[in-house]
């Protein structure tokens, strides 16, 4: 067996060109080919994952929206709510405040009516129990008018404070007011009536006043001494009235 | 009629290392195409990686057969006695 | 009937002469060196049918080698292409009528293992440093040393043997079939052998990277588990 040493020597050279060949025109640029499509195909995935990425955020943006609108909503709704109660609340307050002061304007005035009309009434009374009087005292004989008073006068010129009572007639003559013009009689026994209870002689001047029907009223520098019917009714009236007010 | 004594032998030898050259690797391929039809018969999804190594292996055995055949050629076209 | 073993010169260059199997390898490179140019001018991200070819090879190299060698196939890829490639169409050469592959001569197989093994010493320097490579001679102990550079020897020779008796017995077989019967019975036989050629190429190639892969030393993430016998 021979072998051929040209051969052997050229076939490794032939076959040294072929791998630099091949490695030059073949593997390098299919790899880099390769290389490239990887990156590419990398680059996508990743832009994908980033789309995905942000399809994500902009989903849970969204989400988060409507969630803060539905929160809005709810909270306008509890808010409208509230308001309606509170307007309700205060009408009914308004309503029944002014209910109230109706109604206690209404007793105010069915008060005021009634007072009026007891007012009226006590007037009406008053004056009929006047006129009762006056027409009273017309039917009885004049002396009725004076006589019956002169001691109760005294009575009550007696009850005066001691002071009130030295006042009466010191130096000036005592204001006397009649029904009616005094006779001498009766004059003189009012005049003693008087010393007596005073303790001293006193000097009357009597004035008549028919307005007071019947009775007497001695009039001091201190005090008024009243003992007539007229206020004698007057006391009634007033009595009447302000019981019923 | 040396040299016709040397070409006799050689002929009985190339004939004789073919023939048994032949034996061994023929029991060693009919070996490994039973374990192989073995195997996917049992794991029927790995045929390919199967019969693809089974190729290989059988090239590998085959290669024994061809020495010998490499000898006997050897004796019959270049005996250095010849 | 000529013999198979024995080479005869077509012309001389000069003091070189020239055999068919050397101008059958430059017809080859010419062939491959036209169908890179051509198939790699218009590279697209979109690959069309061609591109796609390639790129299907070039992505099953690499899955081939990172498998085998579980590493990186970029620093090997262009060897281990091109002797898969170039054996390959050396083998199916023999489809043309009147070529002989160049593969069927002893003289190429040599030539083809004589690389392999300088790049397996080559890359194994380069990685290891001039006295890490020589240290894996002594594993796993300094007894073995004989027999690591004996096994270095005899593996280049199993690769140059293997790949030549293949092709040759495919070529010498045809060859007396034909003289033998005739005109179409052959042709199984040369069926078969494109079988045997795909084969002994992608064994070739597979050899050369565990070869490679070996002499690297192990791979960085795991410890290797040897695929294929270093030795036949």
């Amino acid at each position: 067996m021979t072998i051929d040493w040209w051969t052997l020597g050229l076939q490794t050279i032939n076959v040294l060109v072929l791998v630099w060949i091949l490695a030059r025109f073949l593997f390098r640029p299919v790899t880099q080919m390769i290389t490239e499509r990887q990156a590419a195909a990398h680059a996508a995935l990743d832009d994908a994952r980033a789309a995905k990425a942000e399809a994500e955020a902009a989903r849970a943006a969204a989400k988060d929206a409507a969630a803060g609108v539905a929160n809005d909503r709810t909270a306008l709704l509890a808010k409208a709510r509230a308001d309606a109660e509170q307007e309700k609340q205060r009408l009914h307050d308004e309503a029944m405040t002014e209910l109230d002061t109706l109604r206690a304007d209404a007793r105010t005035e069915m008060a005021q009516a009634a007072k009026d009309r007891q007012q009226a009434l006590s007037e009406q009374a008053g004056a009929l129990a006047l006129d009762i009087a006056a027409r009273l005292i017309d039917r009885l004989p004049d002396e009725a008018r004076i006589a019956g008073f002169i001691d109760g006068l005294a009575d009550a010129v007696a009850k005066l404070p001691e002071a009130t009572r030295a006042a009466i007639g010191d130096g000036a003559p005592v204001d006397l007011r009649a029904a009616r013009a005094l006779t001498d009689a009766e004059k003189t026994r009012l005049t003693d009536r008087l010393q007596a209870v005073l303790g001293r002689p006193v000097d009357i001047t009597v004035t008549p006043d028919p307005s007071l029907l019947a009775g007497l009223e001695l009039d001091a520098a201190t005090a008024i001494v009243r003992n007539t019917l007229r206020a004698d009714l007057d006391r009634i009236e007033a009595e009447v009235t302000r019981h019923d007010g | 009629m040396t040299g016709n004594l040397v070409h006799i032998v050689s002929i009985l030898a190339a004939a004789l290392a073919v023939s048994f050259g032949a034996i061994g690797p023929a029991l060693a391929e009919g070996r490994a195409v039973a374990a192989a039809m073995d195997a996917i018969a049992r794991q029927p999804e790995a045929a390919g990686t199967l019969s693809r190594t089974l190729f290989v292996g059988l090239a590998m055995i085959e290669t024994m057969a061809i020495y010998t055949l490499v000898i006997a050629l050897l004796v019959l076209f270049a005996n250095p006695f010849a | 009937m000529g013999n198979p073993l024995s080479l005869d010169p077509l012309f001389n260059i000069g003091p070189v002469p020239i055999t068919a199997p050397v101008v059958v390898t430059w017809a080859i490179i010419a062939g491959l060196a036209l169908f890179s140019i051509l198939a790699t001018r218009r590279l697209r991200l979109l690959p069309g049918r061609t591109q796609t070819l390639l790129e299907l090879i070039v992505t099953t190299l690499d899955g081939q080698i990172r498998d085998t060698m579980d590493r990186d196939p970029a620093p090997y890829r262009p060897l281990i292409g091109t002797i898969f490639l170039f054996v390959l169409v050396a083998n199916w050469s023999s489809l043309i009528p009147g070529i002989e592959p160049p593969t069927a001569h002893i003289e190429t197989d040599a030539a083809l293992a004589l690389i392999v093994f300088a790049a397996t010493v080559g890359f194994g320097i380069s990685r290891l440093g001039l006295k890490g490579y020589l240290a894996t001679f002594a594993e796993p102990s300094w007894v073995m040393i004989p027999l690591n550079i004996v096994e270095q020897i005899t593996r280049t020779f199993s690769l140059i043997v293997r790949l030549f008796g293949n092709m040759m017995s495919g070529v010498f077989v045809i060859g007396i079939v034909l003289s033998l019967a005739g005109l179409f019975v052959p042709i199984p036989l040369m069926a078969l052998d494109l079988l045997t050629g795909a084969v002994q190429a992608y064994i070739f190639a597979i050899l050369a990277t565990v070869f490679i892969g070996a002499a690297v030393g192990d791979p960085p993430n795991r410890a290797k588990s040897p695929k294929e016998g270093t030795e036949q």
